[in-house]
């Protein structure tokens, strides 16, 4: 029996609050509050007490999908980063770089979000990009 | 301490003991094992406290045949001892090291200091109810200024789920407060007030220990721990059942044979 404590943050959004990953044997089984955490002081709202639910869920995308025939279908990464880039390019061609909006995550790290903010404005030429926290 | 645990490790007394461990700062709960031997230098009590009796009863769900070592306060102590009378852990494979307890109007001089919730502000003082008073301190109040008191600390509820989700002696594998049925589920907040509040302290009737992790773990302060206090004060004028001490099957168990739902001779 191999029974672990991780701590860390929530992931949900930008409060921070500490947490505690109860794993067992391998998988992840709980989250507890972390008491001493000074953001949160072993408190957690509904989402952050769930947290493993999410990580362990069987409804994550575990590869690329495509829309093929109107139904979502797996994709290699290569074939659906250039579907993407292609389609997009296409659109901006037709109707402009303002005929696209893109959407961050809150469940990515600040850096991916950078990037994607990035992309957005010098890659794609719009300022439409705006992230979940806000919506 | 640390020489107990290493020595009960080796013999096999237990297959793993729950304790603490300082990591970066913060004491979080540590299982020790015989293959991680040389980690027990570093056990240590906490003055933050964690359900490591629902850890236990946690692991014991998955191998119901490991013996478990935990280090134990007096509201672990009652905690097991509710667990062990409904069957979540076998009392044989179960070993404590007790520890100095929290400080309380009970025991001033302890280790643990999480117990006591902060002075209330005036706000709270004027519509609230204070966390710290006691059972017969707010009953001075007339029936409908209590009702609205209380429905002020009530409306409150974020509907977290932390009292239940940190509760030890919370182990049923359906929970009411999850049926639609009975407590209206979704989004809608407050929850159903009083409803979502009093369905969980009819259930802590002859289960609540009183050892607060629920007003500790709750975002809002509501002082839900007087108000189980006050149903198991019921329970223990009713049934003469004093939850956590007494060894008896609890009166509301309803299954087996025997019919333990007894008032007390009156």
């Amino acid at each position: 029996m191999d029974y672990k404590n991780i701590p860390s943050v929530c992931s949900y959004c930008g409060c921070g609050c500490g947490v505690l990953f109860q794993v067992m044997d391998g998988r992840l089984t709980g989250t507890l509050p972390l008491k001493t955490h000074p953001v949160n002081e072993g408190r957690l709202c509904i989402k952050g007490w769930n947290l493993h639910e999410h990580a362990t869920s069987d409804r994550r995308l575990t590869s690329s999908m495509i829309k093929k025939d109107g139904q979502l279908q797996g994709a290699s990464l290569d074939e659906a980063v250039k579907t993407t880039a292609e389609r997009l390019k296409g659109i901006i061609d037709q109707y402009g770089p303002d005929s696209v909006g893109v959407l961050a995550s809150a469940k990515v790290t600040n850096e991916e979000n950078y990037l994607i903010q990035k992309i957005t404005r010098a890659v794609i030429g719009t300022n439409n990009v705006d992230h979940c926290a806000r919506l | 301490m640390q020489e107990k645990v290493k020595e009960w490790l080796e013999q096999g007394r237990v297959d793993i003991f729950l304790g603490y461990k300082m990591v970066e700062g913060h004491p979080l709960p540590h299982s020790f094992t015989k293959d991680n031997i040389d980690e027990v230098k570093d056990l240590v009590t906490s003055s933050a406290r964690y359900s490591l009796e629902k850890i236990a009863t946690k692991i014991a769900a998955q191998k119901p045949d490991i013996k478990i070592g935990l280090i134990a306060r007096d509201c672990n102590e009652r905690a097991l001892n509710v667990l062990h009378i409904w069957k979540q852990l076998n009392s044989d494979n179960i070993e404590t090291i007790n520890v100095n307890c929290c400080p309380s109007r009970i025991k001033e001089h302890a280790d643990c200091s999480y117990l006591e919730p902060e002075k209330p502000g005036a706000y709270k003082k004027t519509v609230g109810i204070e966390n710290n008073a006691d059972v017969e301190d707010i009953e001075k109040f007339s029936q409908e200024e209590l009702f609205k008191r209380w429905m002020y600390e009530l409306q409150k509820c974020i509907k977290c789920y932390g009292c239940r989700d940190i509760c030890p002696v919370c182990f049923c594998k359906e929970c009411t407060m999850d049926s639609p049925e009975l407590v209206a589920t979704g989004g809608d907040l407050p929850p159903e007030v009083p409803i979502f509040h009093l369905v969980r302290a009819v259930h802590m009737g002859g289960r609540c220990i009183d050892c607060g992790l629920c007003e500790d773990a709750c975002p809002v302060d509501i002082p839900l721990r007087m108000l189980y206090r006050k149903v198991n004060g019921i329970v223990a004028d009713v049934f003469d059942y004093k939850t956590g001490v007494s060894a008896d099957q609890s009166p509301f168990n309803i299954l087996g044979e025997k019919v333990t739902l007894q008032p007390k001779p009156i």
